[in-house]
């Protein structure tokens, strides 16, 4: 106990000296604290009225309901350093003290301590303040109530703590870490599409879902709502499911921070090796197709995909389609028009994909090799091609529901003979106006962007126009059944257009690569900012 | 026709080779040429202009002027022809790091040509010879600095190059596998490929170059065999090459001491 209080009064006292002796930090926390406080009165305002209305409406949903928050609560702090790509992890990081001949259970308990004295814990506290009056019928029972919130507290820490320290030690390990940091983002991707599935009627599963869950036991089984079950049980005066429910509460803190002490031990003293991510075979490291063309086709997807930030926004590019397809759901547009609007979106979007931009430093090995630049033109348009397939699936479901079922090849092939094209035209954007790679040592995203200047832009623009005046009569082919009435007549107009916007973008490539020959060397120290 | 080992033709021809950083001269009229299956040491100070020049050679950087023919082809006008002869590790390494190490050299084959057999049987056997096979299947974003500078030495091997270019082939390899390079280099030298190189280690020219140019302040200052550079610098001939280089490139080695260390 005394090392448990040493240590908590360690790190309060390392805090406070860090704040003193860092300008910045107490600039931060003095910018930071008019928000905190206004978070703390406006959260204890809404749990002490909130509560108290909703007693006096409906007394039976209060603890379904609070079950629920406290449950919403503890998933998304246990998520946070997920969210945040492993950064929050450190705040759980008590490694500088492993050398000390400490018991790792003393060492998490006196971090769970030591971290109730961070800013946005203290601001929480007035909360479960207003929430114990808001739950107690008699002012005798409202220790009851704050103990019941403190557990529930308390669990939510501990939790945290414990899916922090591990995440950390995932996080050792680079593939770990890559996984992490992508399933981050696919939470950041499916928050960012909450709105919109809540505006285009999806919530109402939600909702019903919601209904379902509150209506159920299954809140009972989770451990961050046991500590509220305590909570309101006490402020009833109900002594023995109140024992019941923190007994129960108390535990689940206890095995919360044997679980952190577990990893601590494991992470740092090394007695057990998290191990590498499953290897791969050595049959899977052949490259699969034959050609120069083929094979930077394969090492883009192949880098792609194991850049878990590059696999992130091969996803994120369907928020735009989505979106789309919300408006068009809506009626704002006619289904035929739409899906024919859809299609050509979904191919012109891939103007801008900038054919060397995956490379990044990388282009200087690129055009190392002795390969024909049209093969190098194709197998990057045709990576740029299998990168969009999830888009391209989304123009294929959305023509699948959206639209009669005869309209789907035509919109398959409108979609591809635009993508054929903007990428075709983009090899130009590509080469002319080429984006400088992030020096070694600099992060992917730096320098990337908004360094093509004004002229640039309006080049794009109009480059862009006449892509989709090239691909015009290809797509007015593909769909000339349908304004006709004679849908038959695609078996003849869907091939046709297909090979008409291939031997446009073969005749761009061609081009593309000719002036790639010319301008290679300048290409390469825009690129490598040479000059 | 293919020059002969014997042929008058030289690997590497490089003639008042040119190149302005705005108003910087960083290489300034450059002219020397590397006969066949020669092991060639190219050496300066930091900045002064090795790593420009070999961007220029080997066709990665445009020069402001001058001339390179590398094995009798124009630079300029047969640039995929010269790419197909000629090997390069670079001394930035901008290696594919979402790839493994095989499926590197693999793609490497590939796109110098290779068939899937051939690329098969020469990735294993370089991966084996410069001790990666049992990292074959690691990521080279895994890789340590001195793995990834084997594997892109294995890259530029893999398709048998006549000349082979190499900036600082030496830096953060270990002794073991730096000897393993070294005795690899000299036999590609006996076979006949030519090697130009750039290195701060001048012990390692001293036993492995035949030849040397030693460049500065973007000029070359000197070129020839050691014993000729010895005589051409009035040096005797036990000088090192260290007290030679430090001569050319004129060093103003600070001698002071520091009285207030230790």
């Amino acid at each position: 106990m005394a090392r448990l209080i040493a240590l908590v009064l360690l790190r309060w006292k390392m805090d406070l000296r860090a704040l003193g002796a860092a300008r910045e930090r107490g600039l931060g926390l003095l910018i930071a604290l008019p928000g905190l406080l206004a978070f703390s009165l406006v959260g204890s305002f809404f749990a002490l009225v909130g509560v108290r209305g909703l007693r006096g409406a409906d007394e039976a949903a209060v603890l379904p309901l609070l079950s629920l928050l406290a449950t919403g609560v503890g998933v998304t702090w246990c998520l946070s350093p997920l969210l945040t790509g492993f950064a929050l992890s450190e705040t759980h990081d008590p490694s500088r003290l492993m050398h000390f001949p400490v018991p790792p259970g003393t060492l998490v308990a006196s971090s769970l301590l030591a971290n109730l004295a961070q800013p946005f814990v203290l601001a929480e506290l007035p909360i479960l303040a207003a929430l114990s009056l808001a739950l107690a019928d008699r002012l005798v029972f409202v220790p009851l109530c704050a103990l019941g919130a403190l557990l529930a507290f308390f669990t939510i820490l501990a939790a945290a703590q414990a899916v922090g320290l591990l995440l950390h030690g995932l996080s050792r390990n680079r593939r770990w870490q890559d996984v992490g940091l992508f399933v981050g983002l696919g939470i950041g991707f499916v928050l960012s599409l909450l709105p919109l599935l809540l505006l285009s009627g999806a919530g109402g599963p939600v909702r019903a879902f919601l209904r379902v869950l509150l209506r159920s036991e299954l809140l009972a089984l989770s451990p961050f709502a046991w500590g509220v079950r305590a909570a309101v049980a006490g402020g009833r005066g109900e002594l023995a499911p109140f024992a019941l429910a923190a007994t129960a509460a108390a535990i689940a803190i206890a095995a919360f921070l044997g679980a952190s002490a577990l990893v601590l031990q494991r992470v740092y003293r090394g007695e057990v090796d998290l191990g590498p991510a499953r290897g791969r075979s050595a049959g899977a490291a052949r490259m699969l197709f034959a050609s120069a063309l083929g094979a930077v086709l394969e090492k883009d997807v192949r880098a792609a995909w194991r850049d878990p930030a590059l696999k992130a926004s091969l996803f994120m590019g369907l928020l735009g389609p989505l979106i789309f397809l919300y408006l068009l759901s809506r009626g704002s547009l006619g289904r035929s028009g739409g899906i024919l609007a859809l299609a050509v979106f979904v191919g012109a979007a891939a103007f801008g994909s900038n054919a060397f931009g995956l490379e990044r430093r990388g282009v200087g090995l690129l055009f190392s090799f002795p390969v024909p630049r049209w093969q190098v033109l194709a197998g990057k348009n045709a990576a740029a091609v299998v990168l969009r397939l999830p888009v391209l699936l989304v123009l294929f479901t959305a023509s699948l529901f959206l639209a009669p079922l005869s309209q789907l090849p035509a919109a398959v092939v409108v979609g591809l003979v635009t993508l054929l094209v903007a990428l075709g035209a983009d090899n130009f954007v590509s080469i002319l106006f080429p984006v400088a790679a992030p020096a070694p040592g600099q992060p992917a995203s730096a320098g990337m962007g908004g360094r093509r200047g004004l002229g640039a832009v309006a080049f794009t623009a109009a480059l862009l126009g006449g892509a989709l005046a090239l691909a015009a009569p290809f797509v007015f082919l593909a769909w000339l059944p349908l304004l006709l009435g004679r849908p038959g007549l695609w078996w003849a107009t869907l091939p046709l257009a297909l090979a008409g916007a291939l031997a446009t973008y073969a005749m761009l490539v061609a081009a593309a690569a000719r002036l790639l020959e010319r301008r290679e060397p300048v290409l390469l120290e825009r690129i490598l900012e040479e000059a | 026709m293919e020059p002969s080992a014997a042929s008058p033709v030289p690997a590497i021809a490089v003639q008042g080779l040119t190149k302005l950083f705005r108003e910087k001269r960083a290489v300034d009229d450059i002219t020397f040429s590397v006969a066949r299956g020669r092991f060639f040491g190219f050496l300066g100070p930091n900045g002064a202009g090795k790593s420009t020049t070999i961007k220029m050679l080997t066709g990665l950087l445009r020069p402001t002027a001058g001339e390179v023919r590398i094995e009798g082809r124009d630079l300029r006008r047969e640039l995929l022809e010269v790419k197909r002869l000629i090997g390069v590790l670079p001394e930035e390494l901008p290696l594919y790091e979402r790839l493994s190490g095989e499926e590197y050299l693999h793609f490497a084959a590939r796109m110098y040509g290779l068939g899937r057999e051939e690329a098969r049987r020469r990735t294993d056997e370089l991966l084996d010879f410069l001790s990666l096979a049992e990292d074959r299947g690691t990521l080279v974003l895994d890789y340590s600095q001195g793995m990834k500078k084997k594997l892109a030495l294995a890259a530029a091997l893999i398709h048998s190059p006549r000349v082979l270019f190499l900036d600082e082939p030496l830096n953060g390899i270990d002794p073991v596998s730096g000897r393993v390079v070294t005795d690899l280099l000299r036999r590609l030298a006996a076979k006949g490929v030519t090697l130009f190189f750039t290195t701060h280690v001048l012990d390692v020219v001293e036993r492995l170059c035949d030849e040397v140019a030693v460049i500065d302040r973007g000029r070359i200052v000197a070129q020839g065999t050691l014993d000729e550079i010895r005589a051409q610098r009035a040096v005797g001939h036990d000088a090192s090459l260290e007290d030679v280089f430090l001569k050319l490139v004129q060093a103003d080695v600070v001698r002071r001491d520091l009285a207030w260390l230790g």
